[in-house]
């Protein structure tokens, strides 16, 4: 047998179903068990955030451990934003925080107020695609479309930054993106139409 | 000479990209886990921490109290699926993993508990506080050391004897291993399940097949298929996870039995490591014999692959040694050996992949034995006029010619003839090449047309795209055969309530659906010239390929029949749309002719010799799929095909700690497939010849042979530059050190 709880745990376990079903529990018991409890199961704290994104002011009630990344794609719906490892190895949830480029899942939602988050959905002027959007299009930049939100967005980065000097820079610059449909000549042919 | 598409010049000038780019640069592409559904609350497994055994117990006490929970679905509370109420009923569901219907374990990670909670965090958190007592008991998750105690037995009809050739005047036997890869899609395996009534079933589902889930699940829960909707209109990535209906869809669509409410389930990275398949480790052994002049007398090949203890899945790695060359004498042999790991799957070049690497890397041997050049080797034996297995006639087989234009491309006339040649300070240079081939099938699909009054049409079908380019493919194929310009040609895709088409997958998704749209044009020009009748009796009987369709009508190309207007068309027939439906499928013509589609793989590259790093510097892939209807999307299919053969040479490995039983790699950090900078841009071209006996649109299937071929290739190139003969992928540098 392999038990996979703690002592202290375990007691808490056996002991709490018996307490509730105790019509009359003493005050101190009653106690010792919500402490228990409390030190056992955290509570979900929430938190009134104002975060602007994409130039457009959103307050919201978000959980403190909310990511920015599941703030956009689960509470804004934006859902252009994407999430292939949630871990901050894979570049899909790449957006722009104050012009700059940012694992969204590597920051918390509560991270954000005062800053400005730029998104895919955000990229393209009114109508107007990005250059960059434009040229993914045209260079056949992506075959399922799942990184693509995260290679853009890095590579608008990627040319403001200034390392498109070569193919190699810009594989350099750009690895911090997986694509797993391996759409890579693509994406290096789009950032070079970008930056020249 | 037909042009070289180069990666840089490979787009036709006239097309802006393919029919759903908009979509997918604007972020607006809606992918499985991005639908709103009322009431929507949020699913996340909590998995075993033992290998193998029992569940004795799992206690959610404190899991329940968490904020936000609503439910928690395990094997002892849970809603029950008909087709897995008992043990019989599991084995013949034929779904793999029972999940929530057992209280065996049979590997670590496998799911015991589905939480469901109001918010994601509120799921996330409560699983963590999930535990089970299990009665363990031994597992086994090494295959090298199991391998060996399970017996080989014949697979496929053994040619000619093999004793014929232990004579031989050139022999060569090796044995290669490989191990384990994961698929790893960038889109983690998500479901949303929403029972919309008591027995009618919505799912957005990630899958390569909406109908495989929809007959699954209906057939689950005995409810009639046409209750079960299933949507997958984008599908990020596959690359084979998504042809089998996983433990996610399943549990998503119990718990939202439970809760009556829509529940989303998202597998996490680390769930992609254990419940959505994987390419089998697997270990080979392959002798081939040959004359002085290089004809190719006998080839013995062995493998075994890993399986599950619940399913057994064998990889038929053995496949490939049967199409490439003509040898007189041939056997095969394959086992499977279970262990306690989840069951893997068909992933991009399934089998053939890993057979290929052994074969390929041994006919490579082969050539230095004779001292006689690789092109001229495969050149001398491969089999261009017949398949070998069946001994009929290919309907197109191309490959000699991918390999001299490849060739060609890569200046292999620059090779170093013996290996360890070419130095540039501490790096060694080195080039190797390696062919792939596949069989490319075809199946039964269906499509719809539907044409609006302003004469633009909506071709549907239930196929999905899982980033090939079928809606592109599609809606070439509709402009090709009905003349209706593109951009009045909308596609719609990946819905069960489409006109029905096979899972995309095995390279056959195009060759199967453009059966499809050139029939459902075919009979959308009939009911035009039909309706045209009624306007004008001189379209009666009218041939359909006399028939034009422009921007504002249709018109003959030939007689007298008069010009009609779509709104003289529509208004005189009192109707607002045509719509048509048809399906086709293979014919005789699969008796008549085996049909493959092949590659040629080409690498320059260079070695490390202090460090062992590889660099790929150059990768050339010429590759026979017949005509190919979108040069843009097929190129990038070979291209990105190749980046995997890349990381299955190089880097992807998925380890296993037998003492613990557990895999070793369960994150992108991990575990390595190739980034940008792993790869150099991807030479590709196609010889571009149709093959009107394998479908109408005479294109063969592309999607596998991108990748077969390119893992040998590289270890090929690797022993040109350094002589060293590596035969356990992936060669990591520490391999290329110690070789
Ligand atoms: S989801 Fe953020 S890096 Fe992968
Ligand atoms: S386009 Fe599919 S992962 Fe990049």
């Amino acid at each position: 047998m392999k038990k996979a709880h703690t002592h202290s745990r375990r007691l808490f376990l056996q002991t709490s179903s018996m307490l509730a079903s105790l019509a009359f529990i003493p005050r101190s018991v009653k106690a010792f068990y919500l402490e228990t409890r409390n030190f056992l199961v955290a509570s979900k704290k929430t938190g009134s955030l104002a975060v602007s994104v994409n130039k457009k002011l959103y307050t919201v009630e978000a959980d403190t451990r909310t990511t920015l990344l599941d703030l956009l794609r689960e509470n804004l719906q934006l859902t252009g934003t994407k999430k292939g490892c949630d871990h901050g190895q894979c570049g899909a949830c790449t957006v722009h925080i104050d012009g700059k480029r940012v694992l969204s899942c590597l920051t918390l939602a509560a991270m954000v107020p005062g800053k400005e988050v730029t998104t895919i959905e955000g990229l393209s002027d009114g109508e107007h695609l990005h250059p960059m959007q434009q040229a993914f299009i045209e260079c056949d930049g992506f075959q399922c479309g799942y990184c693509t939100p995260g290679q853009i967005m890095s590579a608008v980065a990627c040319v403001q930054e200034g390392h498109t000097h070569s193919v190699t820079e810009i594989k350099e610059f750009m690895s911090g993106n997986l694509c797993r449909c391996g759409a890579y000549n693509g994406i290096v042919e789009a950032i070079q139409k970008v930056a020249s | 000479m037909q042009p070289f598409f180069e990666a840089t010049d490979y787009f036709p000038a006239d097309t802006d990209g393919r029919v759903e780019a908009m979509a997918k640069v604007t972020g607006k592409a809606k992918y499985s886990a991005e639908y709103q559904a009322p009431g929507l609350c949020y699913g996340f497994f909590a998995t075993s921490t033992v290998a193998a055994g029992k569940i004795v117990s799992i206690d959610t006490t404190l899991a329940k109290q968490a904020d936000g929970v609503i439910d928690i679905i395990t094997h002892e509370h849970k809603p029950l699926v008909p087709g897995l109420a008992d043990e019989t009923k599991i084995r013949e569901s034929r779904f793999g993993l029972p999940v929530f219907h057992t209280d065996k374990i049979y590997f670590k990670g496998q799911p015991i508990a589905l939480i469901i909670a109001e918010t994601l965090e509120e799921a996330t958190y409560a699983a963590s506080l999930i535990t089970a007592i299990y009665h363990a008991e031994t597992h086994n998750i090494d295959f090298e050391l199991s391998h060996p105690k399970v017996a080989l037995k014949p697979d496929g009809k053994e040619r000619g004897s093999l004793q014929a050739w232990q004579q031989a005047p050139r022999m060569v036997e090796a044995e290669y291993t490989i191990r384990n890869e994961v698929h790893n899609p960038m889109e983690m395996h998500a479901t949303i399940a929403h029972w919309t009534a008591d027995n009618k079933l919505k799912l957005y589902d990630k899958t390569q097949g909406v109908n495989n889930v929809q007959r699954t699940m209906a057939r689950l829960f005995g409810i009639p298929n046409d209750n079960v909707e299933v949507m997958s209109e984008f599908v990020g990535g596959g690359f084979g996870s998504g042809l089998r209906v996983w433990s996610n869809t399943l549990a998503a669509t119990m718990g939202a039995m439970q809760v009556k409410r829509p529940v989303k389930l998202m597998l996490s990275r680390p769930q992609m490591f254990m419940l959505t398949g994987y390419r089998p480790q697997c270990w080979q052994r392959v002798k081939l014999g040959a004359d002085e002049n290089g004809k190719l007398l006998g080839l013995y090949h062995q493998g075994r692959n890993s399986t599950s203890m619940y399913e057994n899945f064998s990889e038929g790695f053995t496949r490939e040694c049967r199409l490439i060359y003509t040898v007189e004498n041939l056997k095969t042999e394959s086992a499977t050996v279970p262990l306690n790991l989840s069951t893997p799957t068909w992933m991009r070049g399934p089998g053939d992949c890993s057979g290929d690497f052994a074969i390929e890397s041994t006919v490579d041997e082969l050539s230095y034995l004779l001292k006689m050049d690789p092109v001229e080797l495969r050149l001398k034996n491969i089999s261009n006029e017949k398949d070998p297995e069946t001994g009929k006639p290919w309907s197109t087989n191309y490959l000699s010619e991918c390999i001299s234009r490849g060739a060609e491309r890569i200046e292999w006339k620059n090779r170093p003839t013996g290996s360890g040649q070419l130095t540039d300070g501490d790096w060694k240079i080195g080039y190797g090449m390696a062919v792939g081939m596949w069989g490319a099938g075809r199946q039964n699909a269906s499509a719809g047309i539907k044409m609006q009054k302003d004469g633009s049409i909506l071709v549907q079908t239930a196929m999905t795209d899982i980033g090939t380019g079928t809606g592109t493919g599609i809606q070439n194929v509709a402009h090709d055969s009905t003349g209706i310009p593109k951009n009045r040609i909308k596609i719609e895709l990946g819905n069960s309530s489409l006109p029905p088409a096979p899972s995309q997958g095995g390279s056959t998704g195009l060759s199967s659906i453009t059966g499809a749209i050139a029939a459902v044009c075919n009979a959308l020009k009939q009911k035009l010239v039909d309706y045209a009748t009624v306007v004008d009796n001189a379209y009666k009987g009218m041939n359909i390929a006399d028939l034009l369709i422009s921007e504002t009508g249709i018109s003959a190309r030939s007689g007298n029949a008069p010009s009609i207007s779509f709104t003289v068309l529509f208004d005189t027939n009192h109707i607002d749309t045509i719509a048509v439906e048809a399906s086709a499928g293979p014919g005789d013509e699969r008796q008549k002719f085996s049909f493959c589609s092949s590659a040629a793989h080409f690498c320059k590259l260079r070695v490390h010799t202090k460090t062992g790093k590889v660099k790929i510097e150059r990768m050339v892939c010429t590759v026979d799929a017949g005509k190919v209807v979108n040069s843009k999307a097929a190129a990038n299919q070979i291209s990105g095909a190749a980046v995997g053969g890349i990381g299955m040479a190089l880097m992807e490995e998925q380890n296993a700690d037998n003492a613990l039983g557990s895999l070793l790699a369960n994150d992108l950090a991990g575990y390595h497939f190739a980034v940008n900078a792993d790869a150099p841009i991807i030479e590709v071209a196609f010889i571009n010849k149709p093959d009107f006996n394998s479908n109408p649109s005479g294109a063969k299937g592309i999607g596998e042979v991108g990748i077969i071929g390119c893992a040998a290739a590289i270890a090929n190139a690797i022993y040109n530059a350094t002589g060293k003969r590596l035969r356990d992928l992936p060669i990591t540098p520490d391999k290329v050190l110690m070789g």
